[in-house]
């Protein structure tokens, strides 16, 4: 594992191997964050794709119902969109627009307005009061429900695309920490404690090197100092004893300068 | 009298809208026609009666519109034919029908003016049996004083501008009012014409033109409930003819709510039916009534075509009397909605309501 993968190009030393802990457990966090909004989002993208469901069918029934409702009209009364067109002086029918927000994403909705303005008529004036006035009427009321049903669904596409666009990024930022970042993370970790470990052994091992070389050293001394014991005992002349002792508190001392810089 | 001499200025038109009356579609071929599937079906099934091959030029997807529009221009061409082969006083008879359709073009180009529309895209959408020499420059005009002085004092209709107009009114909602006035007037003016006629043609077209009066004057009544419109306004649109008029006008014009409408006509007998079940229930107020006239409405509105045009049928049960030309284009008309009705119901797929239709023979 410490070799494999990528990693981030670090020394590796204590203090980096914190701050890369601190940032996989940051990382982590996010991750987890991220995936429980991806999962709300998620429900909620559901929800919606159920209301577009219906709202489409519906839409087609009403559509149909308006358009058999404007056939009713030119049956009983002839063309009166000219006249429609010309009595008009505003919208009644007005979208609002509202926020809402789901885990942090924000949706518009639409809502529709209906203003009753000039006598409940809706800004029609009196068309077809000689004839088909109340056909006329009919047909408007189901227009306006076709068209609340399209606001309806107008909402819920926007949210739809939205949503679709949002969670799409929430996953790519889950799979990127899940799949990029942590691991990266990972491995530097494991990439950094494995060099400390090294170089910890490789201290260790210098510092067992230098013993066993000291140990040598001292066991060579010994062994010379024993021989010039052995030939001065050979010898064996009792006045010159002092004499030899004398000369190796001399030697001792030029050797232990030696080992001082050590 | 009348009858005697009847045949040598009038015998061959009648002849020719017998002919034409033969012509229009039977209740087989209605039954025919609300099997098809398709509107190439139904475009089939009418070749196969009067109308011929009026659709053979179109192009496959054919539409609802083009259809009707094909149909309305076959019955201003009988309309046309009739009327330059006639005499005097069918003519003036002929011309006295064309006034209707004057009046719904002169109402609409008067609108169109004050928003400053494109006249030829008007011009295009009125009704071809109203059109006038001088029509297109009525969109000259830009107010009611420039209009009638410069405009409509040469045209048949100005005696009823100038009954029904005073300058100031010719804002948005007046246009409908002034639709209706012109109406009412219109529907006197033919009716005390139709009277100097004389025996046959008046014993025909009294009824169809007071049941016309009475239907308005309802219609007028029902929808203008929750409008704006004054209850003395509304009185002033009725026309003054009709099995409602006088009582039952007045009291018309005194109605709040569907209800009274009905104790109204509970007074005709042939009138009694049309709002069964019409009303709101028991003791609900204006909304609840309101709410109540939307469902129905297309009964109400069904019943009427249903009588205009039984009493269109029985003008042919009369000879020598121009009743008869009224009645034959009336029912043409029908004839066109019915048609238009049936080719809508099939191109929206709602074969349940494709037998709302009213045939005429």
């Amino acid at each position: 594992m410490s070799g494999a993968g990528p990693r981030e190009n670090v020394f590796p030393t204590r203090m980096n191997l914190t701050t890369t802990k601190t940032r996989l457990k940051g990382a982590q966090t996010g991750h987890s964050l991220l995936k429980k909004k991806s999962d709300a989002l998620n429900k909620r993208f559901r929800t919606i794709l159920g209301k577009i469901d219906e709202a489409k069918r519906k839409m087609g029934r009403v559509m149909q119902l308006a358009a058999f409702s404007l056939a009713e009209v030119t049956y009983a009364t002839g063309d009166i969109s000219y006249q429609i067109q010309e009595s008009i002086t505003e919208a009644t029918f007005r979208v609002q627009t509202k926020q809402e927000n789901v885990s942090g994403v924000i949706l518009p909705t639409f809502e529709p307005l209906m203003s009753k303005a000039e006598g409940g008529n809706g800004g029609f004036g009196l068309t077809g009061l000689g004839r088909g006035g109340q056909q006329i009427t009919k047909c408007r009321e189901t227009f306006a429900k076709a068209v609340e049903t399209l606001v309806e669904l107008a909402s819920l596409q926007t949210a739809f695309v939205i949503l679709d666009e949002v969670i799409k990024m929430t996953n790519r930022r889950v799979n990127a920490l899940e799949h990029v970042v942590i691991p990266r993370l990972e491995n530097t970790i494991s990439y950094i404690n494995s060099e400390l470990d090294e170089m910890d052994r490789e201290e260790f091992f210098r510092l067992k090197k230098v013993q066993s070389k000291k140990k040598r050293d001292t066991a060579v001394r010994d062994a010379e100092a024993k021989e010039k014991r052995d030939a001065a005992e050979a010898a064996g002349i009792e006045e010159e004893e002092e004499h030899e002792e004398q000369e190796q508190g001399e030697n001792l001392l030029a050797e232990k300068d030696e080992d001082v810089i050590f | 009298m009348e009858a005697l001499f009847f045949n040598s200025h009038g015998g061959y038109l009648e002849g020719i809208v017998r002919g034409f009356k033969a012509g229009l579609i039977t209740q087989t071929q209605y039954n025919n026609l609300t099997q098809c599937e398709s509107l190439d079906d139904f475009r089939m099934q009418l070749s196969a009666t009067d109308y011929g091959n009026f659709l053979a030029n179109e192009t496959p997807p054919i539409s609802t519109s083009t259809i009707a529009e094909k149909a309305t221009q076959k019955l201003v061409d009988e309309f046309n034919y009739i009327k330059s082969n006639s005499v005097q006083p069918l003519t003036k008879f002929l011309d006295y029908m064309t006034y209707a359709y004057m009046i719904d073009n002169v109402v609409l180009l008067i609108s169109g003016t004050l928003h400053e529309r494109d006249t030829h895209d008007l011009l295009e959408r009125c009704h071809p049996l109203g059109t006038f020499d001088t029509m297109p420059a009525l969109c000259v005009a830009t107010n009611v004083e420039e209009l009638y002085s410069t405009v409509l004092v040469e045209t048949p209709l100005a005696p009823y501008f100038r009954d029904c107009l005073s300058a100031q009114d010719l804002d948005e909602l007046n246009i409908e009012i002034i639709r209706n006035t012109l109406y009412k007037a219109y529907l006197e003016d033919f009716h005390s014409f139709v009277l100097s006629l004389g025996a046959p043609t008046s014993d025909v077209m009294s009824p169809i033109l007071s049941f016309e009066a009475d239907r308005r004057a309802l219609n007028i009544t029902i929808n203008s409930f929750g409008t704006s419109l004054s209850k003395d306004q509304r009185a002033k649109l009725f026309p003054s003819l009709g099995r409602l008029y006088p009582e039952g006008a007045f009291a018309l014009a005194k109605a709040d709510d569907v209800d009274q409408v009905k104790v109204v006509l509970d007074g005709v007998v042939e009138y009694r039916g049309f709002l069964e079940g019409q009303t709101g229930p028991g003791g609900a107020g204006a909304a609840g009534a309101e709410g109540a006239t939307g469902q129905q409405a297309a009964s109400l509105e069904d019943h009427f075509f249903q009588y205009e045009v039984g009493l269109n049928k029985l003008a042919f049960l009369q000879q020598f009397q121009y009743g008869v030309f009224y009645s034959f284009f009336k029912l043409k008309e029908q004839e066109i909605r019915s048609l238009t009705w049936i080719a809508e119901c099939i191109a929206q797929n709602a074969k349940d309501r494709i037998n709302d239709y009213i045939p005429t023979f």
